[in-house]
C-alpha cells in the first residue's frame, strides 16, 4: 500500500467526477497537440519544399501567394495561363541581365486530378527529375524512372501544333494534321502518396481527370491514360501526391484545345477577331515555369526585370513563403493561446472538483491522521489525485490527438495539402505531458492544504 | 509508560472558554491495563486524544512511551502515534472504500511503514481474529464483531507499545462486544501492551487491571479549575 494507490482508490470511489474532469484535461490537451502538430507539420511542408529552386513564373495578374502556393505546394487551382515565350525567352537568356541568367526553366500546364482524392497533375518536361532537389539530391525514385519529355520534344511540338493551329485559324482547306498524342508520350510519374492510396505500381495505368472528380463538369480522359513508369520515393512533400506527365499529353487531351494558346484580345478587336489571328509556338499557355537563376540574388533581379514586361511576373519562394508562415504562425499562436486558456480552466475543473470533496472527506482524513498520516502525506494524496488525474489526461489527449490526425488525415490532406503524420510521437509531446500534469499538481494544492489542515479530533466522529 | 502532571486542555466556544479536561497526576505503568471511566462531558475523550498526541494540552505535561508529548512538534506527534500507539474506536473508523487487510495496512503505512514485512503480520494479525476468509471484504460487507476485529488488528499491526480505545464495545451487544474485548485484552496482555480504554460500561471496566475515574484526578478545590 502507497500513498498513490490511496489517490488511486479515491479518484475511483468518485468516478463520475473524475471521468467528467479527465475529460476536460483531455481535450484541453489534446486540443493544444493539435494545434502544435497542424503547426509543426504545416511549416515543415511549406519550409521543406522550396529547396532546388529558386523562383516561380507565373501569369501577371494572379498574387505571388497565390502562384508559389499552387506551383510549389499544390494548393487551390492554377491561377491562370501566360504564354511559353516568357519561358523561351529565360531559357535562351535574351533580354535579362547577365545577373538574371538562369540554370533552368521548367514549364509546367495544370488543372487535371486523379481519382477521388484529387491528386494534381503536373504536365511538364523529364528535365525536372534531374533538375529538382529533395534534401540537396535528385528526387528519389522508389521504382522505375522519369518519362522522357524533353525541351526539344515540346519545341518541336509546338511548331507542329501551331502550323496546324495557324492554318485552321486561316480557314485553309487541307490544314496540317493535329499532331498526334503519341504512344511514348502516355507515360507518368507518380508520388509515393498517389500510388499507396491508390495501389498503383510501374505499369498501372493512371487516367487524368478535368477538374476534380465528383465537382460540376469534371470529365475523365480515357485518351491521355497514362503509364506509370516511375514512382516517386516518400518525400513528405508535395511531390508525394502529384502525378508528373509529358507536357505534350496536356496539350492533347481533348477539350484542352481551347486553352492551348494564349491570344491577348488587340485595341480595338473583339475576342472572336482574336480567335482568327495567327499565333506563334511562344503562345502556347503554361501556367507556371519553375526557374532556378544562376546569381544568389537572381530572383530578385528577375522579378524586378519581369516588373516591366506585361506577359508573366515572378514570384520569389524565399520572400513569399515565410510571410506565409509568419501569418500562419499568428493563426497558431492565437490557437495555443486559447488552448493554454482550455488548459488552464481544465485546472480549474481539477481544483473545483477536488475541492468540492473536501468537506465529506474530513472524516477519511482525521481517521488518517489518527493513524499517524502527518498532514504532508495527506497533502501528497490529495496532490497525487489532481496529478494522477492530470497525467492520465494528458495521456489519452496526447493520445486522442494522434487518433484523431490518423482519422482526420484525408480530409485535413485534402483541404490544406497538410500531411498529418500521426505517428510520430515528437519530444515536445513529452514535456506537453509533463507540463499538463506538473499544472494539474498545481490546481490540487489548493484542496490538498484544505484537506490537510482537517482538524482530527473534531472529525473523528460519524456525525462530525 | 504514562505519566501526566497538571495536564489541562480547555476549548473556546464563542466568547466562552470551557475545561474540557483536567488532569492533576496520573500514571499508568508499562503493560497496565486501564479503564478510563466518568460522566458524559467530565474530558475522556479529549484525554485519550491528548494521550495519541491528536490534541496538544494548553498546560501540564505528558510523557508516552519516553516521549514528552507538549514539547513535541505536530508531525513528531503523528509519527510518535503512528509507530508507538494503536487506535481503536467506538465507530470503528475503519475507511469503507478499502478491503479488511488495506484496511490494516494503512496503520501499517502511517506508522512504522508498509513494507511487505508488514503485509505479513496484517494478514497474521486477521488470521488470528478469525478473519482470514474475509480479509478482501469491505467493512459494508463484514458484520459489526468482523469490523470491530479488522479495526483491533488495525491497532496492533504495528506491534505498538500503547493500545488506546475509545468506547469500543459502545455500537454492538454485550456478548460480542465481551469476545472481542477479551480477543483485545489476550493479545495486549501476551505482548505486553499498555492498555487504556475509556468506557461508560463498568462490566467492560471490571475486565481491566484498574480502573480510573477521570473526576478523581480533577485537582483539589482550591486548585486550578
Amino acid at each position: 500500500m502507497r500513498l498513490l494507490s490511496i489517490s488511486l482508490r479515491n479518484l475511483r470511489l468518485r468516478l463520475v467526477a473524475t471521468v467528467l474532469t479527465m475529460a476536460s484535461i483531455v481535450v484541453a490537451t489534446g486540443l493544444y497537440a493539435a494545434i502544435l502538430v497542424m503547426a509543426e507539420q504545416t511549416r515543415q511542408r511549406y519550409e521543406g519544399s522550396i529547396g532546388g529552386y529558386q523562383a516561380v513564373l507565373g501569369p501577371k495578374d494572379a498574387s505571388q501567394l497565390e502562384l508559389v502556393l499552387n506551383t510549389i505546394f499544390n494548393v487551390g487551382e492554377a491561377p491562370g495561363l501566360f504564354p511559353l515565350q516568357a519561358c523561351i525567352d529565360l531559357r535562351e537568356g535574351k533580354g535579362f541581365s547577365r545577373r538574371g541568367q538562369v540554370r533552368y526553366a521548367i514549364p509546367q500546364a495544370r488543372g487535371d486530378s486523379v481519382s477521388s482524392h484529387a491528386f494534381p497533375v503536373i504536365a511538364t518536361l523529364d528535365e525536372m527529375f534531374g533538375k529538382y532537389e529533395w534534401q540537396g539530391a535528385p528526387l528519389p525514385f522508389a521504382a522505375g524512372g522519369p518519362f522522357r519529355f524533353g525541351w526539344d520534344d515540346l519545341m518541336a511540338f509546338a511548331n507542329d501544333l501551331t502550323a496546324h493551329e495557324n492554318a485552321r485559324r486561316a480557314g485553309a482547306a487541307s490544314p496540317p494534321p493535329r499532331p498526334l498524342l503519341r504512344e511514348e508520350w502516355k507515360k507518368c510519374v507518380i508520388g509515393a502518396r498517389v500510388a499507396r492510396t491508390l495501389g498503383l505500381d510501374l505499369g498501372s495505368v493512371v487516367v487524368p481527370v478535368h477538374g476534380k472528380m465528383g465537382e460540376f463538369g469534371f470529365h475523365e480522359h480515357p485518351e491521355a491514360a497514362c503509364q506509370v513508369v516511375g514512382v516517386l520515393a516518400p518525400t513528405n512533400s508535395p511531390l508525394d501526391t502529384t502525378i508528373f506527365l509529358p507536357l505534350g499529353v496536356h496539350y492533347l487531351i481533348d477539350g484542352h484545345e481551347t486553352g492551348v494558346f494564349v491570344v491577348e484580345v488587340p485595341p480595338g478587336r473583339t475576342p472572336d477577331d482574336a480567335k482568327r489571328l495567327p499565333v506563334s509556338p511562344g503562345r502556347l499557355g503554361l501556367t507556371a515555369v519553375v526557374v532556378d537563376p544562376k546569381d544568389h540574388f537572381g530572383a530578385r533581379i528577375l522579378r524586378t526585370e519581369f516588373g516591366t514586361r506585361p506577359d508573366a511576373q515572378v514570384a520569389w519562394p524565399q520572400d513569399v513563403v515565410p510571410k506565409f508562415l509568419r501569418q500562419i504562425g499568428n493563426v497558431a499562436d492565437a490557437l495555443t493561446v486559447i488552448a493554454w486558456l482550455v488548459l488552464l480552466v481544465a485546472a480549474v475543473s481539477i481544483t473545483v472538483a477536488i475541492y468540492n470533496t473536501m468537506n465529506e472527506r474530513r472524516r477519511e482524513i482525521a481517521i488518517m491522521r489518527s493513524l499517524g498520516a502527518r498532514r504532508l502525506q495527506i497533502l501528497a494524496i490529495i496532490v497525487g489525485e489532481a496529478t494522477l488525474l492530470s497525467f492520465f489526461g494528458a495521456l489519452f489527449g496526447l493520445c486522442a490527438c494522434h487518433i484523431a490526425a490518423f482519422v482526420l488525415r484525408p480530409v485535413v490532406e485534402d483541404q490544406t495539402g497538410v500531411y498529418l503524420d500521426w505517428l510520430t510521437f515528437r519530444p515536445w509531446e513529452l514535456w506537453l505531458l509533463l507540463g499538463v500534469t506538473a499544472l494539474g499538481a498545481v490546481a490540487g494544492l489548493l484542496p490538498a492544504v484544505k484537506g490537510s489542515l482537517t482538524q482530527v479530533a473534531d472529525n473523528l466522529a460519524p456525525d462530525s | 509508560m504514562i505519566h501526566l502532571r497538571d495536564v489541562e486542555k480547555s476549548y473556546t466556544r464563542g466568547a466562552e472558554t470551557v475545561l474540557a479536561c483536567s488532569v492533576s497526576a496520573l500514571d499508568i505503568a508499562a503493560g497496565e491495563q486501564v479503564a478510563l471511566v466518568g460522566r458524559s462531558g467530565s474530558g475522556k475523550t479529549t484525554l485519550l486524544h491528548m494521550l495519541a498526541g491528536i490534541l496538544r494540552p494548553d498546560r501540564g505535561t505528558i510523557e508516552i512511551v519516553g516521549k514528552r508529548l507538549e514539547t513535541l512538534g505536530e508531525a513528531a506527534r503523528d509519527r510518535h502515534r503512528g509507530a508507538h500507539i494503536g487506535m481503536v474506536y467506538q465507530t470503528f473508523n475503519l475507511l469503507q472504500p478499502f478491503t479488511a487487510l488495506e484496511n490494516v495496512l494503512l496503520g501499517a503505512l502511517f506508522g512504522r511503514g508498509a513494507s511487505g514485512e508488514a503485509r505479513v503480520r496484517a494478514e497474521a494479525l486477521l488470521q488470528q481474529v478469525g478473519l482470514a476468509d474475509r480479509m478482501h471484504h469491505r467493512p459494508r460487507e463484514l458484520s459489526v464483531g468482523q469490523v470491530q476485529r479488522v479495526a483491533i488488528c488495525r491497532a496492533l499491526v504495528n506491534d505498538p507499545e500503547l493500545i488506546l480505545m475509545d468506547e469500543p464495545l459502545g455500537n454492538q451487544d454485550r456478548a460480542t462486544g465481551g469476545q472481542v474485548l477479551d480477543l483485545l485484552l489476550q493479545i495486549a496482555t501476551h505482548g505486553k501492551k499498555t492498555v487504556v480504554m475509556v468506557t461508560h460500561d463498568p462490566q467492560s471496566a471490571a475486565r481491566m487491571q484498574r480502573t480510573v475515574d477521570l473526576h478523581a484526578l480533577r485537582p483539589a478545590v482550591g486548585g486550578r479549575a
